[in-house]
């Protein structure tokens, strides 16, 4: 049976998520994830929501996806320890080491690989199941037949986006670093946690600079204006039997950081799509089409909005950073331990 | 007591390149499989290679491609059978699939885990140096002193980039040749030979783009701090040379040749106003340090610089 798993940006979106159908909800920690902290949940949230699923027969998993710095790390295992003793039944890691760290400590525990480690081939999945992943996600743009490949050689979980990018463009996330290298700022919290303010891979939420207005030129000669970098994905639908029959077995529904309502509803949808595809074989999904056309234009409403913030964001830091170092001029910095 | 390297994509960029400033050359352009005559693709022109650079008194690394699908893993592994069979020092790897891979196949070379190979913690370090490892190239979005932690804690060398713009997007896919008009898949007429720029005008942002990766606009630049690497008894130094001229390739090793010896040596490095003016010359968008020193990768601090000192 194919698992649902739907997001938890709040407390609120999940639960409607787990009354929707999904069978799990995904949940980002506070600087643990690959999202802003208004998308992730603080401990208590997540205590409260692993046992509101639990009451329900269903399942959170917890999001730590961040690539953490290697001072970080007896903090990150003690939080898993935590959340696993409170019934957490997952954990999305990016950085390979924790992941082994993970597994040798609770190898009960299920480990979902992030879109962070950028698997591209069979062999990837292979390391990953060797250092404890129980399951993988892969890439929005692999098709049904790269899927087959590596169920065919491979004996783990397949997480597959409800969402996929459907022409080229940059891969992303997981080999970008586009938005840090415009604005970045580390700071260490009272507990000694560290923060990385605009890179998506250290849990600083990608700031987006992707979207916004670039011109693309050979030269000195521009031949492209106000054209955006990387190819938004898109809600998909049709070739869902195709994936299932390939041996995906978790569908994911992204949307951490869309509106309660938006996640509702598409959890709603797919629940209804799956349940049709259960039914019987090559289900007719035609008469889908018109829903999904609605959520594909209320998603890419609620991601401009969201885009908008975010380049602001990466905007007025890159201006805050030139005013500090117009400011201050001389400190010493020592290498040598 | 130090190596300083750079990469060399094809024969006639080895040919025509003048490489005495270096210690070791990274063979191949690990985005592109595509692009003709790279090393990464091509096995039959790897003995002749190896060859000519063991004859100048260097090391040969080969590069492997960094993101490479199912399909690609048949050729890759041709490839890997002819290197293994060639007297090259080491092996640049990025990809995690082609890391177990080469266990498989029983390589006994020594790995170099690549940029794209994610590497933040050491953690990680101890799981890849596992798999036949032994220099890694920290994700340029580290510190220095997360690097060097790195090193101490692993223990494991750590390739330090000094100059050159930093990778920071890779992409199976050509975005030069998916916006170049007329154009097909299949049908590459490597444009990439002439330099793409992205530009944004709010903020003044500028990327490089050589087709399937995206490179720093500004071109990173650690002259100025030679003297502290040498101090961290950091040893391996690497020029990031792909899609630069052999001018920049030239001048560039020359010039940190020069200010490591002097750092090594424990000399003062002096008055490196000049060199860095020359360096900026062949900078189209200007110098930065990376994510060396803690801020966003594009910013330039020189000797004076912001920093938390208190932790990696």
């Amino acid at each position: 049976m194919v698992m649902m798993m739907a997001p938890g940006g709040s407390k609120q979106m999940a639960r409607m998520a787990f009354e929707e159908g999904a069978e799990a909800v995904y949940v980002g920690v506070v600087g643990w994830s690959r999202r802003g902290s208004e998308h992730e949940l603080v401990d208590e949230e997540i205590r409260e929501l692993i046992d509101y699923a639990t009451d329900r027969g269903k399942e959170v998993r917890v999001v730590v996806n961040t690539l953490p710095s290697s001072t970080e790390i007896p903090m990150f295992i003690e939080r898993i320890e935590m959340y696993a003793s409170w019934g957490a039944r997952g954990f999305m890691i990016s950085d390979i080491g924790c992941m082994r760290l993970v597994h040798e400590r609770l190898p009960n525990v299920d480990i979902h690989t992030s879109v962070g480690c950028g698997i591209s081939n069979y062999q990837d999945v292979r390391f990953l199941a060797d250092i404890g992943a129980t399951y993988v996600v892969l890439p929005y743009r692999m098709t049904p037949e790269e899927v087959a490949q590596i169920t065919a050689n491979t004996n783990v979980g397949i997480e597959f986006f409800l969402f996929k990018t459907p022409s080229g463009g940059k891969i992303c996330p997981g080999k970008c670093m586009m938005s840090s290298y415009f604005s970045y700022r580390r700071w260490l919290d009272e507990n000694g946690k560290d923060h990385f303010f605009g890179s998506a891979s250290r849990g600083g939420d990608c700031l987006r600079v992707c979207q916004s207005n670039w011109q693309f030129s050979v030269d000195d000669v521009s031949y492209q204006e106000g054209m955006s970098i990387k190819t938004n994905p898109s809600l998909w639908l049709e070739e869902l039997p195709a994936y299932l029959a390939a041996g995906v077995n978790c569908l994911k529904v992204p949307g951490r950081d869309r509106s309660d309502e938006l996640v509702r509803d598409l959890v709603r949808f797919y629940r209804r799509v799956l349940d049709t595809i259960a039914e019987k074989d090559n289900p007719d999904l035609s008469r889908f089409r018109p829903e999904l056309e609605s959520f594909r234009q209320r998603w890419s409403t609620e991601r401009s909005n969201r885009d908008r913030r975010l380049i602001g964001e990466a905007e007025r830091e890159a201006l805050r950073a030139a005013r500090a170092a117009a400011r201050n001029t001389t400190t010493n910095f020592e290498l040598s331990r | 007591m130090f190596e300083l390297s750079t990469d060399v994509a094809s024969p006639t960029l080895l040919e025509q390149g003048d490489y005495s400033a270096y210690d070791a050359l990274y063979l191949g352009d690990f985005s592109c499989p595509n692009f003709p005559n790279n090393f990464t693709s091509n096995p039959e022109l790897l003995a002749e290679a190896v060859k000519t650079v063991h004859s100048q008194g260097k090391k040969c690394y080969l590069r492997l491609y960094a993101v490479p699908s199912n399909h690609d893993l048949t050729w890759v592994r041709s490839l890997i059978e002819a290197a293994l069979a060639l007297p090259f020092d080491g092996l640049e790897v990025h990809n995690l699939g082609l890391l177990r891979m080469l266990r498989e196949m029983g390589c006994t070379k020594p790995l170099h885990l690549g940029v794209f190979g994610n590497l933040y913690t050491d953690a990680t370090a101890r799981v890849v140096k596992e798999y036949g490892v032994t220099r890694v190239y920290p994700n340029p979005e580290l510190s220095l002193k997360e690097a060097i932690y790195i090193r101490d804690n692993t223990p494991i060398e750590v390739l330090i980039p000094v100059h050159g713009k930093i990778p920071l997007v890779i992409s199976e896919t050509c975005f030069i040749q998916e916006h170049t008009e007329g154009t097909t898949v299949g049908q590459c007429t490597f444009t990439c030979n002439e330099e793409h720029w992205l530009t944004r005008s709010e903020g003044e942002w500028s990327l490089k783009d050589t087709g399937r990766m995206t490179l720093s606009g500004s071109d990173l630049c650690m002259l100025e701090h030679v003297e502290s690497l040498a101090a961290a008894k950091l040893t391996a130094f690497y020029v990031q040379s792909h899609g630069e001229t052999a001018e920049f390739v030239s001048k560039v090793g020359s010039i940190y040749r020069q200010a490591l010896t002097r750092a090594f040596a424990g000399i003062p490095v002096g008055d490196l106003t000049s060199h860095v003016a020359e360096l900026s010359a062949l900078a189209r968008m200007g110098l930065c340090n990376g994510y060396y020193f803690e801020s966003a990768g594009r910013r330039y601090v020189g000797r004076d610089i912001v920093c938390d000192t208190g932790r990696a």
